[in-house]
C-alpha cells in the first residue's frame, strides 16, 4: 500500500472467507489444540460460556489481559461437568484450566470464540494435589493437624454429635450400628448437604452447632460417592473447624481408600460411617462391661458369698440360742428344784435335831428329879429356916428339923449327935 | 404380793448362802422360820420369773427355730 496501489477491497462475507483460511492454514481445519488459561468468568445457565485469560503475560500498565471467549456446547458441557464432578472438580472463576478445543470464528458477531471440547483433568488433579498438599503443609504448620487428636477421648462417648444428610445410607448404617449396639446413646443430630458447593459451608456451620452442644462427640460422616462427590471433605474450611472443634471430631468418610483432609485432621478416621457405628458401639459396650456389666457380676458374687455366710452363721446362732436357752431354763428349773430340796430337808433335820435334844435333855432332867430319889427311899432334910442340911456338923441336939419323903414331910427333934 | 428379790443373780446368791447357812450348821431354831420364810419367798419369785420367761421363751423359740428351719 505504500507504493501507491489501491488496497484491496473485501465483501465483508469475503474477508471472514480469508481470516478462516488463514485460521485453517494455522490451525488446521477444526483441528483441536489445548490452550491454558484462568477462568474469569463463567454462566452456564444453558451453554456454557467461559471467559479465560492469560495470566502468564501480565500486561504492561494500563493494559488489558488477553481474553479468550470460550463456550461448550450445552450437549458436550452435560458430559464434561459430570466428568469433571466425578473426579472432585467444579469449573469456577479463578481456576487455571487447559482447554481443549478449536478455534470458531462467528461470523454474525464477528467473533472469534474458542469451541471448548474437553478439559485436562490430569492437570486440574495435579494442581489439585498440590493445592491439597499446600494446605496440608499450612495446617500442619499451624498444629492444625494434631490438634484435635490431643483433646482426650471420652471414657463413655454416649452423647454424640451427628454431622451427615439425614435418610443417606450412611447416616442410616451409622445410626442403625449405634441402635443395633443395645447402649443408650443419645444422638444430637445437625442436617447437612455433604456435597455440592454449598456442602462446605453447611459442614462448617453443622460442626460449629454440634461442637456447642453437650456431646461427647462429633462425628462427620457421609457414604461413598466419587471424589467430586467427597470434595467438600478436602475444604480448608471444613478442614480448619474440625481442628479448632472442641470436641473430638471422628470422621467416616467415603469409602475405603478415601482420606480426604478432613479424616486428616479429625481426631479419628474411619473407613466408613458403619465402620465408625461400629467403633463407638463397641467402645460404649466395652467400658459398659468393664466398669458396670463386670463389677456388679463381682459384686453380686461377692454380695451371695456374704449373705450364703451370713444365714449360715444366724441359722447356726438360732440352733445355738434354742439350745442354749432350753438348757438355762432347765438348769434353772433344777437349781430350783435341788434348792427347794435340800432347804426342806436341812429345815426338817434342823428341827427333828432340836426335838431330838429336847427330848434327850428331857430324858437327862428326868434322872435327875428328887421326887424319883424321894420314892426311891431317899428323904430331904432342911433345918428350920429351910436350908438343906447336908452335914452332922450343921445340926445341934435338940433342934427340930424338917424331914421330906415321898409323899410328905413331918418334923423331929435331934435328941443327940 | 411379789417378793422384791431384785436381779435374778442377786437373788440367787442371797438363795445360795441361806443354803449355805444351812448346810454349815449355822442356823438357829430361833433363824429358822425367818431364813426359811425368806428362802421360799425367793425360791417362789425365782419361779414366778421363770415361768414367765419359759412362756416368752416358748413363744419366741419357734420364731428363731423357724429362721433355722427355713436356712
Amino acid at each position: 500500500m505504500s507504493n501507491g496501489e489501491q488496497p484491496q477491497v473485501f465483501e465483508v462475507a469475503q474477508l471472514y472467507e480469508g481470516v478462516t483460511e488463514l485460521l485453517e492454514s494455522g490451525f488446521g481445519p477444526r483441528q483441536p489444540f489445548w490452550v491454558r488459561g484462568e477462568i474469569v468468568s463463567l454462566n452456564d445457565r444453558t451453554h456454557a460460556y467461559i471467559d479465560i485469560v492469560d495470566t502468564a503475560k501480565v500486561p504492561e500498565r494500563g493494559g488489558k489481559l488477553a481474553t479468550l471467549k470460550g463456550h461448550c456446547w450445552k450437549t458436550k458441557y452435560e458430559g464434561l461437568k459430570r466428568s469433571l464432578r466425578d473426579e472432585g472438580f467444579t469449573l469456577a472463576p479463578g481456576m487455571v484450566v487447559n482447554f481443549f478445543g478449536h478455534l470458531d470464528l462467528y461470523t454474525p458477531t464477528g467473533s472469534l470464540g474458542f469451541n471448548i471440547l474437553n478439559v485436562d483433568v490430569q492437570s486440574l488433579m495435579g494442581d489439585a494435589a498440590k493445592r491439597r498438599e499446600l494446605l496440608l503443609a499450612a495446617l500442619g504448620a499451624e498444629g492444625l493437624l494434631e490438634k484435635n487428636k490431643l483433646l482426650p477421648f471420652p471414657t463413655m462417648p454416649l452423647k454424640v454429635g451427628l454431622v451427615a444428610s439425614k435418610g443417606t445410607e450412611g447416616y442410616n448404617d451409622f445410626l442403625n450400628q449405634l441402635t443395633g449396639s443395645g447402649m443408650a446413646f443419645l444422638v444430637t443430630h445437625v442436617q447437612t448437604t455433604v456435597q455440592g458447593d454449598a456442602a462446605p459451608a453447611e459442614i462448617v456451620r453443622a460442626i460449629r452447632a454440634v461442637d456447642d452442644e453437650d456431646v461427647d462427640v462429633i462425628v462427620v460422616i457421609r457414604g461413598g460417592g466419587s471424589k467430586g462427590d467427597l470434595a467438600c471433605f478436602d475444604d480448608e474450611s471444613v478442614a480448619r473447624t474440625i481442628a479448632h472443634s472442641r470436641h473430638p471430631v471422628l470422621t467416616g468418610i467415603g469409602h475405603t481408600g478415601d482420606t480426604s483432609i478432613a479424616d486428616l485432621v479429625a481426631h479419628q478416621q474411619f473407613i466408613t460411617p458403619s465402620a465408625l457405628g461400629t467403633f463407638l458401639a463397641d467402645t460404649a459396650r466395652t467400658l459398659y462391661e468393664n466398669r458396670v456389666t463386670r463389677p456388679a457380676e463381682k459384686l453380686q458374687r461377692y454380695a451371695t458369698a456374704l449373705l450364703d455366710e451370713a444365714a449360715n452363721y444366724t441359722g447356726e446362732r438360732r440352733r445355738t440360742v434354742v439350745l442354749a436357752v432350753r438348757d438355762r431354763l432347765r438348769s434353772e428349773q433344777m437349781n430350783l428344784t435341788h434348792v427347794r430340796g435340800t432347804l426342806t430337808s436341812a429345815s426338817k433335820y434342823l428341827v427333828e435335831s432340836a426335838g431330838r435334844s429336847l427330848t434327850a435333855t428331857r430324858a437327862l432332867l428326868a434322872a435327875y428329879d428328887p421326887q424319883r430319889r424321894l420314892a426311891q427311899g431317899w428323904a430331904i432334910v432342911s433345918a428350920a429356916d429351910g436350908s438343906i442340911i447336908r452335914s452332922v456338923a450343921t445340926v445341934a441336939a435338940g433342934e427340930t428339923i424338917t424331914v421330906r419323903v415321898a409323899d410328905g414331910s413331918f418334923h423331929t427333934v435331934v435328941q443327940e449327935r | 404380793m411379789s417378793t422384791d428379790i431384785g436381779p435374778w443373780n442377786d437373788a440367787v446368791a442371797e438363795l445360795d448362802a441361806i443354803v449355805a447357812s444351812f448346810d454349815d450348821g449355822e442356823v438357829t431354831v430361833d433363824d429358822l422360820t425367818t431364813k426359811l420364810q425368806r428362802a421360799t419367798a425367793i425360791i417362789e419369785a425365782l419361779e414366778t420369773r421363770l415361768t414367765a420367761t419359759q412362756i416368752s421363751v416358748e413363744e419366741l423359740l419357734p420364731r428363731v427355730a423357724k429362721g433355722s428351719s427355713d436356712a
